[in-house]
């Protein structure tokens, strides 16, 4: 009988009763294969390795997380709570201790979900990761966490509700931006002001293989993190940089996303994206979760690789060779934040960091302007305050006391809620105090 | 008139029942010890005594439960058998190596059933011949997803069969293929399974020889003969040939089909089977048994074979009582019987014997050893058999719950089952065994439940065994884009049209599994037969609906014919 080097509890929910519509890629039959592969295997009977079920997330636990508007049910449906929850449960087995790493292998997934949702963008309503994260810390105090998102898309969802975060690293190994959706992700997003170098873009360019990726983590991330000694490791794990994808143009393998998880070693890791049903996620899913167990994942391989023929080429190789040299500095000198009316990365005026923000959900069709302001605090991390409207919303304000504020960030944040309430002319007010676990909303 | 023998680790019990009447009556019943070295002088000895003086005309079925497989496993009086695997890419197919003639193939079948690599068949022969220079005579052939398309177990097979001795004569006796031993997916469980299925092969035919041999020299010729399962059922004697794996571990599901009978359940309950050794445990959900998720394992290897729910505690009569510090423990070592009935350790019976809970055997004896044992540690002897009585009665209730618990975190797949999902909660506890009414009050005073002891316990396995009825299980899996509709356990494949729907697949489902058993000689009420679970997935290819993908399982539920009072 196999033992598992590292015990691993497997959060299995396909929700084979949930799409987006029959035939979209986020659909019932996505973990179908995976299901039969990883049962065919025997994968459960591996001493140590246990699957469990997902709880199902509360509301408290999104609104921790994220402005909704109008509310919470109006954006979500239940299958998101049932995937938050999934990864809830994988961070609960880590922390009780029950084991020692955690895979939630759940749909649907959440890393294009920003800080303020309006409804569904890139297949993402609530960012399953970020909702996690934070019931970590809720309830075992502050922690210094990483997430690595080796979804082929940008992590553009987290990127932008840890963008101010100096305890959260987050680290995006993606297709290009300028060849695939969400089209963001360059070197030179880096985080805000008093976050400078937590957020870590690593645009690879299309055909990428094993070698190109290995590359990347060896030289790019494996330093940071040694730098950055996380508490927590997270793997997003999306799986669509594979070489049978059908709606990117990546070469990575099963061996290549094995060798990537015990290279990286994370403490959980949550499945995202991947729409290669039949030809990837099965073995990619096999070969993640051997590698996390610590089991012997060599014989895992697709029916139809040849490695030869999803090799990088030079040019490509050169290109990431190039990148490995230059980005691990953005991470340990950053170059100081800008600020001036020229930025696009927002502007400081006066006391406050201000930018403005169009975003388009793909998914439902919805638009939304919405300026970010942060309140330069030389205490803390500043409070937060989000003025949004879109297509589905009249004008919305969230307001947020971030853990660890001062007193004089939390007076300002409920000085600014009164104001709002009293001659602000918005629908809906979203009220976020982390330090004291406050959660308001009003304008039902 | 219907027969019921159930060969235990100790005795062998017998009952004979008359079902002509209402309800069922016990027309005789005996206990005789087992002969380990010769089981079938066991059942004829019972058989002899509960026969002496009924007609045996009347006698329409004897049903055996047996540990002849388990023992010939555990005893390791097992044949050699040649295991030929297709295992494809994936986990390191040596990992579950479960014995010498083992050889690993270079064929590979895709989770679809698409054959991606064909099986080589030169090394086949090779392997057979290797197999053969080492004196095998039985094979199984296992492949990766056999039970999405057999064909590489079935190309092992003729290449098998086909093999000759020096004379002319087959030198194979036997193949069993992995995906007759069910439909679930499970590749290691699978070469378990199969690996088992034929090292009693032999063992288990010959037994079953003999049996039938028995009784037509007794003159019941006209007796149906079925075999125990361990899910609760039965399988006829001829079916049973080529699937002896499926009578092991028959033991624990005699006694709960024996409370069905008995009693009639029909709430969530708990079954408490207080035995010498050990409590068993089982949990029935809207009064039918659980059966296990996945299979049982033997040794250290998973198989496919289904069992009951029951789990097992170190808690029985004969559990010596022991003080560590302030803490009185009972179990789970057994060293011998209890002082009142001859033994030198204080056991939980003696403790009860001491409370005035039951009289058994020397209760006097019972009462100076406790009262010796507790100056010995200085405790008084009333709290000292209390404390003992308490744990015993804590311990089986936790378990329980751990149990239950356990069976109401099994993972769903579903946000409708996740939210929806049907909870157990026990409502009844059922007792049964040696200590079960000295126990009954302190169970009480732990579960806060109806407690119930049912009458003529003692022979409830016998009883059980007698009036189990065939159950059978099967999985269908259509693929319509592939226009194949397959029913492993049963090797039936057959061409389906594009249209061919989940509702198709239910009915083909029951269909097949009454004509199965019609064919064994069992026929099925359709009633019975029950569909446990149906999905059908359409299969999209860029944005167009290629097929569907169908997955049906239906089984015939664990049941008794009848029960005692209907």
């Amino acid at each position: 009988m196999l033992k598992a080097d590292n015990t691993l509890g497997i959060i299995f929910f396909p929700a084979f009763d949930w799409a987006i519509s029959p035939t979209h890629p986020e659909r019932e039959e996505r973990l179908l294969y995976t299901q039969d592969q990883l049962r065919e295997e025997g994968l459960f009977d591996i001493e140590g390795i246990g699957e469990y079920k997902p709880e199902v997330a509360a509301t408290e636990d999104i609104e921790r997380v994220h402005f909704t508007f109008p509310e919470t049910g109006a954006v979500i449906t239940r299958s998101h709570l049932v995937s938050a929850g999934g990864a809830i449960r994988a961070a609960r087995l880590i922390m009780e201790g029950e084991r020692k790493k955690s895979f939630a292998l759940v749909r649907p997934p959440g890393h294009h979900a920003m800080k303020v949702v309006h409804g569904s963008r890139g297949f993402c309503n609530i960012n399953i990761e970020a909702i996690m994260l934070e019931w970590i810390r809720e309830h075992y105090g502050p922690k210094r966490i990483a997430v690595i998102d080796t979804d082929c898309h940008h992590g553009d969802g987290t990127q932008d509700i840890y963008w101010h975060d100096p305890d959260t690293l987050f680290i995006s190994l993606h297709q290009d931006g300028r060849t695939l959706y969400p089209g963001t992700g360059f070197p030179q997003d880096l985080g805000g002001p008093k976050a400078l170098g937590r957020t870590l873009n690593v645009p690879l360019p299309p055909n990428t293989s094993d070698e190109g990726f290995l590359m990347a983590l060896e030289h790019i991330v494996m330093p940071v993190l040694e730098d950055f000694k996380p508490d927590l490791i997270i793997n997003s794990a999306g799986q669509d940089n594979h070489f049978t994808d059908p709606i990117t143009n990546m070469n990575f393998s099963a061996q290549g996303y094995a060798t990537l998880n015990k290279t990286l070693n994370p403490d959980i890791a949550v499945l995202e994206g991947g729409y290669s049903i039949q030809g990837a996620l099965p073995y990619v899913n096999l070969g993640i979760c051997l590698a996390m167990a610590g089991v012997d994942y060599s014989h895992v391989r697709e029916p139809d690789y040849t490695p030869e023929r999803w090799r990088q080429d030079k040019r490509t190789t050169a290109y990431i060779e190039q990148l490995c040299d230059t980005l691990p500095e953005l991470y340990f000198n950053p170059p100081p934040f800008d600020g001036s009316e020229k930025s696009r990365q927002g502007i400081i005026s006066g006391e406050w960091f201000i930018r403005h923000k169009d975003i388009y959900y793909d998914t439902d069709g919805i638009s939304e302007a919405q300026i970010e302001m942060v309140y330069q605090c030389p205490k803390c991390r500043g409070l937060m305050k989000y003025e949004t409207r879109s297509t589905n919303n009249p004008l919305c304000l969230g307001i947020e006391v971030p853990l660890g504020a001062c007193n004089a960030c939390r007076d300002l944040g409920y000085k600014l809620l009164e104001e709002a309430q009293i001659k602000g002319q918005y629908r809906y007010i979203q009220f976020i105090n982390r330090r004291d676990k406050d959660y308001l909303r009003f304008g039902f | 008139m219907l027969l019921g023998i159930d060969v235990g680790g100790t005795h062998t019990d017998a009952v004979a029942l008359d079902t002509s009447g209402l309800g069922v009556k016990i027309t005789a019943s005996c206990k005789v010890s087992t002969n380990h070295d010769d089981l079938l002088s066991s059942i004829t000895e019972a058989l002899g005594i509960i026969l002496k003086d009924i007609d045996q005309a009347l006698i329409k079925q004897l049903n055996l439960s047996t540990t002849l497989s388990t023992n010939a496993i555990v005893q390791g009086k097992t044949e050699d058998v040649g295991l030929l695997v297709s295992a494809g890419p994936g986990i390191d197919p040596y990992s579950y190596q479960p014995c010498r003639d083992y050889h690993i193939l270079e064929g590979s079948i895709d989770h679809r059933g698409n054959e991606i690599k064909a099986l080589p068949m030169a090394n086949v022969d090779q392997a057979i011949a290797s197999c053969r220079e080492n004196g095998v005579r039985v094979f199984a052939a296992v492949g990766k997803f056999s039970t999405r398309n057999p064909r590489h177990e079935t190309q092992i097979r003729r290449a098998a069969l086909q093999c000759k001795d020096e004379n002319g004569r087959d030198a194979v006796d036997f193949v069993s293929m992995g995906h007759e031993q069910g439909g679930a997916l499970n590749f290691p469980r699978r070469v378990g399974t199969a690996y088992f299925n034929c090292a009693v092969w032999r063992l288990y035919n010959g037994f079953a020889s003999a049996v039938r041999r028995s009784l037509d020299d007794m003159g019941m010729s006209h007796v149906a003969v079925n075999m125990l399962k361990a899910d609760g059922g039965t399988m006829p004697l001829e079916a049973s040939r080529k699937i002896p794996v499926q009578s092991i571990f028959s033991g624990p599901a005699a006694s709960v089909m024996g409370i069905i009978a008995l009693c009639d359940v029909v709430h969530d309950s708990v079954i408490l089977d207080i035995g010498g050794t050990t409590t068993d445990i089982a949990v029935f959900a809207d009064g039918a048994p659980l059966v296990e998720r996945e299979g049982i394992t033997i040794g250290s290897h998973p198989t496919l074979v289904q069992a009951l729910k029951v789990k097992s505690i170190g808690i029985g009569g004969d559990s010596a009582i022991s003080v560590i510090g302030e803490e009185v423990r009972v179990g789970p070592n057994r060293l011998g019987p209890s002082v009142c009935l001859g033994g030198e350790r204080l056991t939980l019976t003696d403790a009860l014997n001491y409370t005035g809970a039951c009289k058994l055997g020397d209760v006097e004896a019972s009462r100076q050893s406790l009262i010796e044992f507790a100056e010995a540690h200085s405790m008084t002897p009333d709290k000292l058999a209390q404390t003992a009585v308490d744990y015993a009665a804590t311990a089986i209730h936790r378990a329980t719950y751990e149990l239950v618990d356990a069976i109401n975190s099994k993972p769903v797949y579903t946000i409708h089952e996740l939210l929806e999902n049907k909870r157990i909660v026990p409502r009844k506890v059922y007792i049964m065994g040696g200590p079960a009414e000295a126990m009954r009050q302190n169970l009480f005073d732990q579960f806060r439940l109806s407690t119930d002891v049912p009458p003529n316990y003692a022979v409830a396995n016998a009883i059980g065994a007698a009036l189990t009825r065939t159950t059978w299980e099967l999985e269908l899996f259509a693929d319509t884009e592939r226009h194949v509709m397959f029913i492993p356990s049963l090797s039936h494949r057959e061409n389906i049209p594009t249209s061919y729907t989940e509702k198709d697949g239910e009915e083909d489902a029951i269909n097949n599994l009454a004509a199965h058993l019609d064919q064994l000689g069992v026929f099925l009420r359709p009633e019975d037969a029950q569909i446990t679970s149906s999905s059908s997935f359409n299969m999209i290819k860029g944005y167009n609906m290629v097929g569907r993908n169908i997955r049906v399982k239906c089984q015939v539920r664990p049941g008794v014919v009848r029960t005692m009072n209907s």
